[in-house]
């Protein structure tokens, strides 16, 4: 079954990207990558690009300002249209700011990237799971650009098509597709300035506690990590609109996250499968010892499935 | 997406697929004959037969005729260093068991005003994932989403524990 499994993906591939370039090689993939990620991090910008899930009856229109700090960027997201959200982030802090009537809300984000910033700083170390082949040049926001086929090699991830700009390497767009090819979600400019120097005019930026703690030891092993996935962050942290608080560790290969909960166990757990539209968001919690597990994240089943199913409770220490 | 159960060798699979189709009344007069022969000769058959049925009409909704359903359900939870198996093709056949928590995400991110009207089957079993339980996972994930306004539009089935073939 696995065999017919993999010949019938592989056809898929195939069929997908046959008119597509064959994969380039991996150190040029991996300069790619590399160009995406800095061209993302070092060029200002400011524009409105559209983010798109579960078909085009579910979109998001956003403002977008960036410039380099240092060496970081600070940038600020605002929404166009539905509920008032701004996203702020600097170097030291990151938050959303929410505005509902005369009532407004501050949450300190714990992480400080978003679009176009997709790729991580060591971007080209995607070339090890992921494939790249060039495909047919396009346009986006007015401006020539390059399309980039980013294919896994297994099961662990999702695919990318990102289109980026001609001349410099800066991501126009951003489609997140499934191993048939069908199209998850995708991030568009739809007006772009580069190399401009924007304002960041907006909610100055609060000080704020920290949302979260480092993580405590925790009781519980993960004995095996789907391939390129690391732990990138382990924290003790509240959720929110709930009590208590929770430890959060994130599993990461670059550029899919899986967030795995770990509590006390109140009532015995009884396993949930969770799942998005198109199988994009995939979650599990059960139970592991005397704790419970919530596994979730952008990622195919296979890689929620294989975190949820390797947590191990340690044996107590008398 | 393929799902891959941790569970057994494929014989087992077949096996389980036909009792989930004989309950759900999609077999043939011969099949379900021959399924039926089966749970009448084979104990374990017949144990997952009976939870099959009763989880069903658990999730269904239906009067709890089986008072010690959840008592067992639990203890076989405590009990059994079992695998976890998503049922078998629940999703196709009832989709009433699939629950629309579009309204639920967006509280928090609110990004999304204007959602379609999800009805939400009904009834509900006493003991069926709710969408607000996983709320504040999916809130908090967002952090570190690559959609950092992604609403989650979860659906969210119980996954059984099915024994492993000994």
């Amino acid at each position: 079954m696995n065999a017919v499994r993999h010949t019938v993906f592989g056809l898929l591939l195939t069929s997908s990207t046959a008119w597509a370039g064959a994969p380039l090689a991996q150190t040029e993939a991996a300069a790619w990558l590399q160009k995406i990620a800095e061209a993302s991090r070092h060029i200002s910008y400011e524009g409105v690009f559209v983010f798109q899930q579960g078909g085009a009856s579910q979109s998001q229109t956003l403002m977008v300002t960036g410039r380099p700090s240092g060496a970081h960027m600070e940038s600020r997201l605002l929404t166009l249209d539905g509920n008032p959200r701004e996203v702020r982030c600097s170097q030291q802090v990151s938050f959303t700011l929410m505005v509902n009537g005369s009532q407004q809300q501050i949450e300190k984000r714990l992480n400080r990237r978003h679009f176009p910033d997709l790729l991580p700083e060591n971007a080209a170390e995607l070339a090890n799971w992921y494939s790249i082949s060039l495909g047919t040049p396009s346009r986006a926001a007015g401006r020539d650009c390059t399309t980039l086929e980013i294919t896994p090699k297994d099961v662990y991830r999702w695919g990318y098509v990102l289109c980026v700009d001609k001349n410099n390497a800066f991501p126009l767009r951003a489609v997140m597709i499934n191993d048939e090819g069908q199209v998850l979600m995708q991030y568009s400019f739809a007006d772009l300035k580069l190399g401009t120097q924007p304002k960041m005019d907006g909610h100055p930026m609060p000080a704020m506690p920290e949302a979260a703690k480092p993580a405590t030891g925790s009781p519980i092993e993960v004995t095996e990590l789907p391939p390129g996935f690391n732990r990138i962050a382990a924290m003790r942290r509240q959720l929110p609109n709930r009590k208590g608080e929770v430890e959060h560790w994130v599993f990461s290969d670059g550029l899919t996250h899986v967030s795995l909960f770990l509590e006390p166990v109140q009532k015995p757990v009884l396993p949930i499968k969770g799942q998005s539209k198109q199988g994009m968001i995939n979650l599990i919690k059960r139970q592991v010892g005397d704790w419970q597990a919530t596994v979730l994240g952008e990622a195919p089943w296979a890689t929620v499935e294989s975190i949820a199913m390797h947590l191990e409770a340690k044996p107590a220490t008398p | 997406m393929t799902i891959k159960t941790a569970t057994a060798p494929l014989a087992s699979q077949a096996e389980e697929d036909a009792l989930s189709a004989l309950l759900d009344g999609e077999l043939s007069q011969t099949e379900s004959l021959r399924a039926l022969a089966r749970i009448h000769s084979a104990p374990a058959e017949r144990t997952r037969f009976r939870t099959y049925s009763l989880i069903g009409d658990s999730l269904r909704g239906l009067p709890d005729t089986h008072p010690d359903f959840t008592t067992q359900v639990m203890a076989a939870l405590k009990n059994e260093p079992t695998l976890l198996a998503p049922m078998p093709r629940r999703r196709e056949r009832r989709p009433a068991l699939w629950l629309a928590a579009a309204a639920v995400s967006a509280i928090t991110w609110g990004l999304w005003q204007s959602l379609p009207d999800q009805p939400i089957p009904a009834p509900m079993a006493a003991n069926a994932p709710r969408p607000v339980d996983v709320e504040p996972y999916l809130a908090a994930h967002q952090d570190f989403a690559q959609a950092v306004i992604a609403p989650a539009e979860m659906q969210f089935t119980q996954v059984s524990f099915v024994e492993p073939q000994r």
